[in-house]
């Protein structure tokens, strides 16, 4: 398989989300999702654990007991303690994960003091008896998703409780990691201790070895695969190849739905987007179907108007930004927009949209700079290396405007949108790290936001109606031009069988499912 | 002579210094960088990003880091590359040498014996229709962007015409080591190699052309065809041998910068793990461990080549070495 | 790879020393004479000057001809073809990606459009603005830079000379595709920013400063030699003597002299620059879109290569047009001031006997 992206650290504490399609195949943590084809692939199952503790003390306590016999690739056996080591490891590092086991006792000591960390009242492990329990300080209602995230799959007690980088570390999976260099290729091979224990959460897998090339360009990699010299490409096909995929190997190409939500984020404190009717003229311009046509047609997009994707927790049809305001989508309303940028009084600003250098997304940032000159404003193109542009777009002191982006939320749970992307939690100043790219932080929403979590904990059916109407209070705030949800298209050589999706954020195309004939 | 070469060394070392001040400058001078950033990962917290900053110096005063850069590259050794923690700099630069190298010396090989060939033709048949042909083949040689070149190239052996006989023979792009594979290996370089060379096939073969018909008109020539020898001896013995000194440095001076990372693009268009996609992937992702790293080993060619062609001229004239 | 990113050796630098005195009329007209019975190269130049005058009527082309704004995207509209009203871009009927419209061969839409429904013809015209002007544009700052530079140094010699020189060394060492696209890389992020200079990264000025500062050591090395040696020279000691203004003596004495080095240099580096910026353009750091040159072009179409070739293929076809006119002109020039090769073509220029204190 091919896989053009920049390379990430392989340390199960510190990557986020790059290489998790690996870390699933080579690691374990207490939960899993299952892996299986389908909307089952979301059901959380026990990995390294027998069954799926029934939470006790009101939701604050959670006791697993561990599978036995269960070993590294080192042939050293799993034990208790390594868990309270892998999640205090988490903190020491610091790993990026470090907020979402902060309901952990402990773990709030851990995040203002790292190099003390210290949580052993909050994971108490048994080795002998081999039970994990964690004591957390208010219950959580993602706590066993959260679980099931890289983060917290096992390490050995006596890894460094550094970034390992590149190199591979001891674990549970069907494959280990043989080599990775991040600008060239990653090769998996069997890990010689592993033996299945659950067929739902960690099956053995059908290829001996994965070689993964990287850094190949995308035009190139999907040529491979129609010439049979590579099986699968992980990134997405580019947009000109998608017409000769669809009709002449139509057999190989899969569509699934995921819940990546595409948007243009707006600095809601940089003008002219910090006039909330600005920010509403751009939605309303938008012609979403257009710029669907150019990230590659319906087949791979709906038009969205709000925050969260459908099929979400807490998601109703909206969309007031559209000729017809109502439930979905369906035409621009420019003389709608020019009436608001008008009235404004911003006409003829200069707005930079800051894009990167991939040849779709410079296509939807031109369909802006071109869209923003027709509302009046002096609008230019600022391209950057991708690498480069997500931190650039996040530090406030860049004042960035306007840039296109994208929001994969790590499990099936509202707040992972609506306090993250568009909210309070996930802004930080003059940081790089402030993932809420148009700096929206509106008190009232807030305090929304922080009813809707609380009831979640309590009364999930409940919390969803609440979350629908910060749904609804941010799409009219609009911070930001929603676009459409994505689907995800695999393009597989002629000889894969077996192609199984699962829609989990650490799976996708289960590779270690398929076979190659 | 000793003296002129300890010389030229002093000034080498002192321009690499200032080359790797020039470098540090540059990435750290510029707001909107943030090595912390890289080095943090994915979606890091605050937190993190303050306590990688720590760890790594990041907080220390610019001459500082500086040093602390510099000390781990030259002196430990174990530098390691911001964007992708864990690997090191300088295994990096080695496992990418002997592609470039590869891509090259085969490059180089060509241009040569092509050049000369034309060259020579070119200068014996002068005005004639294979004059004129072969020169403008090499303008076109010359005018023909290579990335432009390489895409084109790719385009009909990978796709358009890879399932035709004349193309089947094509591997995917990418590179095979000679130590595992001789034949993919040749077969993976056959067409960079031309792509590459063709610039200096038409650069050189002008060069030579030129300068053979300068020489041929120059005395002690006319004295040895006034004595009966015959045309192809003086083209070879004299005037061939004569008109090399410009060929060789000229040869040197290119050969060192590509071999220290000038084929970056041809490098990229056929996707060959080389030094020059190793600098210009390190630019891309502003790892300026990585960019100091190629930038430093280019630089070092280039400066080590001026300085030989240096020596090698003053050699031959001793008036250079009073200079 | 290219001239200009790739060989240190850069363009060809014959340097020409036209003789003991300030050269009057005579040397010019001569050389003027030389050219014009160069028949190859009056040609490269007029098919030049053609390609020139198509681009400067780029902004007529597009309003009279096609009809569109090359610079803003058209993605939902239609056009008129042959009497028919057709859309500018039609989904496939796949359901997957879009087809633009391709080649027309009437006034709207020409060559087709683009995947932003821009049309191509009216873009090519464009593009080719703005690679002359960043080619041409470099050179010039190139050419006055170097020179003012070179003379200064030349001409007061000592610790300026020496600081100078060591500046233009250093620049020398930096492979020049690296400097470049360092620049490049860091500059886009922010701009430039040197006092009352504020280059917006948007800006052309940026590939066009750019370029322009990485070549000054490949003109202002050989001209400093000459300023030096010259300085020595009689008529400039005795103009020295005479009390004359130091403005003067380097109008008036050095520049004439060293001119004919800087005009053969010319044409050359104008090659040299427009091949720089296809490929900085290549690596998405040269001009930035929506300004489009022949590089970005190229580049762009290289998203559709598989599909749609000719959108790459075609402006890289004028590109190396442009290019080759362009060298035999250069050629015709070189041959023209210095008819008699006093100094080898391409080779790198080293350190003369005497240059150096």
């Amino acid at each position: 398989m091919i896989w053009s992206s920049a390379g990430s650290s392989i340390d199960t504490a510190v990557d986020y989300d790059p290489n998790w399609f690996v870390l699933r195949m080579t690691s374990d943590g207490l939960m899993a999702w299952k892996q299986v084809g389908g909307t089952a692939g979301n059901d959380l199952v026990p990995d390294l654990a027998t069954t799926i503790p029934t939470p006790t003390d009101g939701g604050k306590t959670y006791t697993f007991t561990l599978r036995k016999g269960i070993k590294y690739s080192t042939g050293a056996p799993v034990k208790a303690s390594d868990f309270t080591y892998t999640l205090t490891r988490e903190y020491k590092i610091p790993g990026p994960g470090v907020g979402m086991y902060s309901s952990i006792v402990g773990a709030d000591a851990c995040i203002a003091k790292p190099a003390s960390c210290d949580l052993s009242k909050g994971v108490v492990a048994d080795d002998s008896a081999g039970t994990v329990t964690f004591h957390l300080t208010q219950p959580d209602a993602d706590f066993l998703q959260k679980l099931a995230l890289p983060f917290a799959y096992v390490v050995p007690a006596g890894t460094p409780n550094t970034d390992t980088g590149t190199t591979p570390l001891p674990a549970t999976g069907p494959y280990m990691i043989e080599s990775y260099s991040p600008n060239n290729s990653m090769v998996l091979t069997r890990n010689p201790s592993f033996k299945q224990w659950s067929a739902d959460a960690q099956p053995q897998g059908y290829p001996d070895s994965i070689v993964m090339k990287i850094g190949v360009a995308d035009e190139d990699a999907v040529t491979q695969v129609e010439n049979g010299q590579a099986d699968w490409v992980y990134d997405p096909p580019p947009a000109d190849r998608l017409d000769e995929l669809a009709t002449k190997y139509a057999d190989q190409i899969h569509i699934n739905t995921t819940p990546i939500t595409y948007f243009m984020a707006m600095n809601t404190r940089a003008a002219p987007f910090n006039n909330p009717d600005v920010r509403r003229a751009l939605n309303f311009a938008t012609d979403r179907n257009a710029v669907i046509q150019l990230f590659g047609g319906p087949r791979l997009a709906q038009p969205s108007c709000q925050i969260l994707p459908p099929n979400f927790p807490g998601h109703q049809d909206y969309c007031p930004y559209t000729a017809n305001p109502g439930a979905k989508w369906t035409a621009p309303d420019m003389a709608k927009a020019q009436q608001l940028v008008d009235s404004s009084g911003t006409k003829g600003q200069k707005v930079v949209v800051v894009g990167t250098t991939d040849s779709t997304s410079k296509s939807i940032d031109l369909y802006y700079v071109s869209l923003l000159k027709q509302l009046g404003y002096d609008a230019s193109l600022k391209t950057l290396n991708g690498s480069v542009e997500y931190s650039y777009v996040q530090d406030s002191r860049n004042k960035a405007q306007i840039s296109y982006s994208y929001w994969a939320p790590d499990y099936t749970a509202p707040s992972n949108y609506l306090s993250v992307s568009v909210g309070c939690g996930g802004f930080h100043p003059a940081s790089t790290a402030s993932p809420n790219l148009s700096e929206f932080c509106d008190p009232k929403i807030q305090a929304m936001t922080a009813t809707a979590e609380a009831t979640q904990q309590t009364d999930p059916q409940a919390a969803e109606a609440l979350w629908a109407k910060v749904d609804k209070a941010v799409t009219d705030a609009a911070p930001q031009v929603s676009l459409f949800v994505a689907n995800r298209l695999d393009f597989v050589s002629a000889r894969v069988g077996n192609y199984q999706y699962s829609p989990a954020v650490t799976a996708n195309f289960l590779i270690d499912q398929a076979w190659v004939k | 002579m000793i003296r002129f070469i300890l010389h030229r060394t002093a000034s080498t070392i002192g321009v690499l210094f200032a080359l790797s001040v020039l470098v540090f400058l540059i990435f750290f001078a510029i707001p909107g960088v943030d090595p912390a950033r890289q080095l943090a990962g994915r979606n890091p917290t605050p937190a993190t990003l303050a306590a990688v900053r720590r760890t790594f110096g990041l907080d220390q005063p610019l001459p500082t880091q500086y040093w602390t850069l510099m000390n781990h590259l030259l002196i430990h050794r174990d530098l390691q590359s911001y964007t992708n923690r864990g690997v090191k700099v300088i295994p990096e630069l080695i496992t990418a040498t002997p592609v470039t190298l590869s891509l090259v010396l085969g490059a180089a090989v060509l241009w040569v014996v092509m050049s000369l060939l034309i060259g020579v033709i070119s200068a014996v048949q002068r005005n004639s229709i294979w004059d004129r042909g072969l020169m403008i083949f090499s303008l076109v040689a010359v005018a023909v962007p290579v990335f432009w070149f390489g895409q084109v190239a790719n385009l009909l052996t990978q796709s358009r015409w890879h399932d035709s006989p004349l193309f089947q023979w094509v591997p995917p792009l990418g590179y095979t080591p000679l130590t595992s594979d001789p034949v993919l290996w040749f077969r993976h370089l056959i067409i960079p190699w031309i792509v590459l060379a063709s610039l200096y096939i038409g650069l050189y073969a002008r060069i030579l052309r030129s300068a053979l018909i300068e020489a041929s008109n120059q005395d002690f020539i006319r004295t040895a065809r006034s004595k009966g020898i015959s045309e192809r001896r003086v083209i070879v013995r004299h005037l061939v041998r004569t008109s090399m000194g410009t060929f060789v440095s000229l040869f040197a001076l290119d050969f060192g910068v590509l071999v220290g990372g000038g084929a970056l693009l041809a490098e990229v268009v056929f996707d060959l793990p080389g030094v020059g996609r190793l600098t210009y992937q390190s630019l891309n992702g502003l790892d300026l461990p990585v960019i100091m790293a190629t930038v430093l080993y280019g630089g070092a060619f280039i400066v080590i080549m001026n300085a030989a062609v240096d020596v090698l001229y003053a050699r031959l004239d001793p008036r250079v070495r009073k200079a | 790879m290219t001239a200009g990113i790739e060989t240190t050796s850069g363009p060809a630098l014959p340097v020409v020393t036209t003789g003991d005195a300030a050269p009057g009329q005579a040397p010019w007209r001569l050389a003027l004479a030389r050219f014009r019975r160069n028949r190859a190269a009056l040609v490269a130049l007029a098919l030049f000057a053609f390609i020139v005058f198509a681009c400067v009527l780029a902004p007529q082309y597009a309003t009279h001809i096609a009809h569109t704004d090359p610079f803003q995207s058209n993605l939902t509209g239609t056009t008129i073809v042959h009497g028919k009203r057709v859309p500018v871009i039609s989904p496939n009927a796949s359901g997957l990606g879009s087809s633009p419209i391709g080649p027309t061969w009437s006034g709207r839409y020409f060559l087709g459009a683009d995947t932003q429904g821009r049309d191509v013809a009216a873009r090519l015209l464009y593009a080719g603005r703005t690679s002359l002007t960043v080619g041409i544009g470099a050179t010039l700052i190139t050419a006055v830079v170097a020179t003012v530079v070179a003379l200064v140094a030349g001409y007061f010699g000592g610790r300026l000379d020496w600081i100078i020189s060591r500046l233009l060394d250093l620049l020398w060492a930096f492979p020049v595709y690296l400097l470049a696209i360092s620049l490049s890389t860091v500059l886009l992020l922010q701009g430039l920013r040197i006092g009352p200079l504020n280059v917006d990264p948007t800006s052309l000025w940026l590939p066009t400063l750019i370029i322009a500062v990485i070549y000054v050591p490949y003109l202002a090395r050989p001209i400093r030699g000459d300023a030096l040696s010259l300085r020595k020279r009689e008529f400039v000691e005795s103009a020295v003597g005479q009390g004359a203004p130091t403005w003067r003596i380097i109008l008036g004495e050095l520049l004439p002299n060293v001119m004919p080095t800087v005009i053969v240099f010319m044409p050359l580096m104008i090659v040299t620059d427009i091949l720089t910026e296809s490929s900085l353009s290549y690596l998405s750091i040269g001009v930035q879109a929506p300004n489009a040159s022949w590089g970005t072009m190229i580049t762009d179409g290289q998203a559709q290569l598989y599909t749609r070739p000719w959108v790459s293929i075609g402006p890289g076809l004028i590109l190396v047009a442009t290019i080759i006119l362009l060298t035999v002109v250069a050629d015709g020039v070189r041959d023209a001031v210095d008819p008699r090769g006093l100094l080898p073509r391409r080779r790198r220029e080293r350190r003369r006997p005497g240059s150096r204190r």
